[in-house]
């Protein structure tokens, strides 16, 4: 279909395409409409086509086009592309295990979803693995989600917006399909990390820009306000994303990128700045910088301007990128997702300063691949890794050292299908010189 | 990363760095791990949270996106803890959530936000002279309600044809837990790519526009163009998808009818 028109019919056009049926629920309390025509397929290109669920017109939607445009004559119109580089598939982000109940949950911000699988699922060949449950749609409000943790009590999945959308959305365990959120929450902008600590009744929350991290009481929702913030210049917090709330060391653990903002993190304990809104006092600009990756300890009661207990960091740790992390309490030792160099380190918990890790995972064999995630399930003594940069999540001993192949592989893709990688892009450019589309991330 | 830059006189690649207050530049065949040619950082620069950048290759300036509701500009090859040589911003230039910048035709191009007045938000493309400095008025501003420019992003510059292309998001993250239909990406208010001349000013349509349910495009937020092939290349931020459309009639003379403007 290529509407090229000269338009004063554009409006028009889009007037005549949509009528909808509704047909049947996809989830409770959601209305999941069905298409009617080819041309309500078409309208479905405008949205997100892998959901699994349409998010409906009314019979009163007219589409909008902005005022005076039937009128005025404008070139182009509704015109489908010539080619499009996308990823059907889900892009594993973050992973989480309840090995009681046998599920394993990825967070996909490709497809803004939630996925289930069966723990022990495994592909034995190139086939891919059909997800236990999906939680998909415009329903859920989720957008580009970051990382995925469990409430094991109630069985509720948390999951929370990165750059966009700004909201941490609570599922219950058994929810599929386009379903509104059990609880949503108000959470700073650029949030990524989560963790729940049952021990403390709390979950803390990584926030890259302002290099906070905030603490909330568990089944905080709306608008609700963090009981308290770690923030500012003495914390070492460099563009956070991974987060443990250790709740029996009573700490809390941080992967730092060691990205600095050019003006200096607010100091002290009140609420972050929304987007979109001023402050009175803004900070001095200190200038930025690119401070190396760490990983910070702090007090689980620490609150404001605070320095970490502990802090590793330096060449010998090989940190690169490090992204979601994990707490071994029986081993005392934290996994650490390392995406620049495709490797888990493995570091003790207690350690600091410039040390080497304990173990390190790392190789053409064991298929890691720009992981994102990182989960110990301990009571079948394993690690699950995510992998961004493919479509696999894989198992290894928790022992596991160097270049080994992985106990169990899940692919959610069948092998070989490529990752496109996108994540919230924002802008593009063309190289005249090569013939390429540059995409940032 | 919400900017990028290819310059194809010297063969680099330009992008900000918002969570690091810095403009990297590197190699054109720059891959993996590839160190940057020249790193812009520090507290003269003036640099904050740079989302966007562009480069103006005839003049041979680099403009930078502050972070701080300013724009910069610097000596394309400047590096290091350096001052800008201009500075727009302030309460005249309306300039305030940046995230666009362009350049051409002796001017500057802003994309600019002002997020927190929903539906009725002033967003807009503001053009300044190309030497302003300070706290000047923009010289023209294209904006209002039958521009469709809500949360607009990036933009370029056709010196060529004299257009200015823009991303227009046209929608809202805000999630109302009651709503019916609570989307963050509403069916019927889907984004677009428009075509404005550089001479154009207030109230007025696009004179081109891509939009409408077979194109794909739900949150467009970067725009490129090949002006060789006829191309137009939109990423879209929440479709995590590419698109590229055969536009040949943005490269002709685009309608200037007066209807609706």
């Amino acid at each position: 279909m290529n509407h090229r028109i000269v338009i004063a019919t554009a409006g028009l056009m889009l007037l005549s395409i949509g009528s909808f049926s509704t047909g049947d629920s996809a989830g409770e309390g959601t209305i999941c409409p069905v298409p009617s025509s080819s041309m309500s397929e078409a309208r479905l290109l405008a949205l997100e086509r892998e959901n699994g669920c349409l998010d409906g017109m009314e019979a009163d939607d007219a589409p909008s086009w902005p005022p005076g445009w039937d009128r005025a004559t404008i070139a182009g119109g509704d015109v489908a592309p010539v080619r499009v580089v996308s990823d059907p598939y889900p892009t594993l982000h973050s992973v989480v295990v309840d090995a009681e109940r046998n599920k394993v949950f990825m967070s996909d911000p490709n497809r803004h979803a939630l996925w289930s699988y069966d723990r022990l699922s495994a592909s034995k060949g190139k086939e891919m693995i059909e997800a236990l449950t999906g939680i998909r749609g415009p329903s859920t409000g989720m957008m580009f989600v970051a990382a995925v943790t469990l409430d094991r009590e109630r069985q509720e999945i948390y999951t929370v917006d990165n750059d966009i959308g700004d909201r941490l959305m609570v599922f219950p365990y058994d929810a599929d399909g386009n379903v509104k959120p059990k609880r949503v929450l108000d959470v700073p902008h650029q949030a990524w990390g989560i963790s729940i600590s049952d021990e403390r009744n709390e979950f803390a929350i990584s926030v890259e820009s302002p290099r906070e991290i905030v603490v909330y009481a568990k089944g905080a929702e709306g608008r609700a306000q963090p009981l308290r913030t770690i923030r500012g210049p003495k914390t070492g917090l460099g563009d956070p994303h991974g987060v443990f709330l250790d709740g029996q060391n009573n700490e809390i653990v941080v992967a730092n990128h060691g990205n600095q903002g050019g003006r200096q993190p607010a100091p002290g304990d009140a609420p972050a700045r929304q987007r979109g809104t001023r402050v009175a006092e803004p900070q001095p600009i200190v200038g930025g910088r690119f401070d190396d990756p760490s990983i910070t300890v702090y007090n689980a009661d620490a609150k404001g301007d605070v320095a970490p207990t502990r802090k590793i960091q330096g060449a010998k740790t090989g940190l690169n990128w490090p992204m979601a992390i994990d707490v071994d309490r029986s081993r005392n030792e934290i996994a650490v997702a390392n995406n620049g160099d495709s490797s888990v380190r493995i570091f003790r918990r207690t350690d600091t300063g410039d040390v080497a890790p304990v173990r390190v995972i790392k190789g053409p064999r064991t298929g890691i691949a720009g992981p994102m995630g990182v989960a110990y399930d301990l009571k079948n003594g394993e690690i699950w890794v995510a992998n961004y940069g493919d479509h696999t999540a894989q198992v290894f001993p928790v022992t596991a050292s160097g270049n080994v192949a992985p106990k169990r592989t899940l692919r959610n893709a069948p092998a070989g299908s490529p990752t496109v990688g996108f994540g919230n892009p924002g802008a593009v450019a063309y190289d005249s010189k090569r013939d390429e589309i540059l995409v940032p991330n | 990363m919400h900017g990028i830059f290819y310059d194809e006189v010297h063969d680099e690649i330009v992008v900000p760095v918002a969570l690091g207050g810095a403009v990297l530049t590197l190699p054109g065949d720059a891959a993996g791990d590839a160190p940057p040619k020249r790193v812009l950082q520090g507290p003269k620069t003036g640099i904050v949270q740079p989302d966007t950048i562009y480069v103006d290759l005839k003049h041979d300036e680099l403009i930078v996106e502050s972070g701080d509701d300013a724009v910069l500009v610097f000596p394309r090859t400047a590096q290091g803890d350096v001052a800008p040589t201009r500075r727009i911003g302030g309460p005249n230039s309306g300039v305030s959530n940046i995230y666009g910048l362009a350049a051409g035709l002796d001017c500057l191009v802003v994309a600019n936000r002002v997020d927190t007045g929903g539906r009725a938000s002033d967003d807009a493309i503001l053009v300044f002279n190309r030497l302003d400095n300070g706290d000047p008025k923009p010289r023209t501003k294209i904006s209002g309600p039958h521009t469709g420019i809500i949360k607009i992003r990036q933009v370029f510059v056709d010196e060529e044809r004299g257009l200015i292309f823009a991303t227009i998001k046209n929608n809202f993250e805000a999630y109302n837990y009651a709503d019916t239909r609570p989307s963050p990406w509403d069916p019927i208010k889907t984004g677009f790519i428009g075509v404005w001349s550089i001479d154009d000013n207030g109230d007025v349509p696009p004179r081109g526009v891509i939009r409408g349910p077979a194109t794909g495009l739900v949150w467009p937020a970067g725009v490129a163009i090949n002006a060789r092939h006829h191309e137009i290349y939109a990423i879209d931020s929440v479709s995590n998808a590419l698109f590229m459309f055969k536009m040949p009639e943005f490269f002709v003379k685009l309608p200037s009818s007066e209807a609706g403007r």
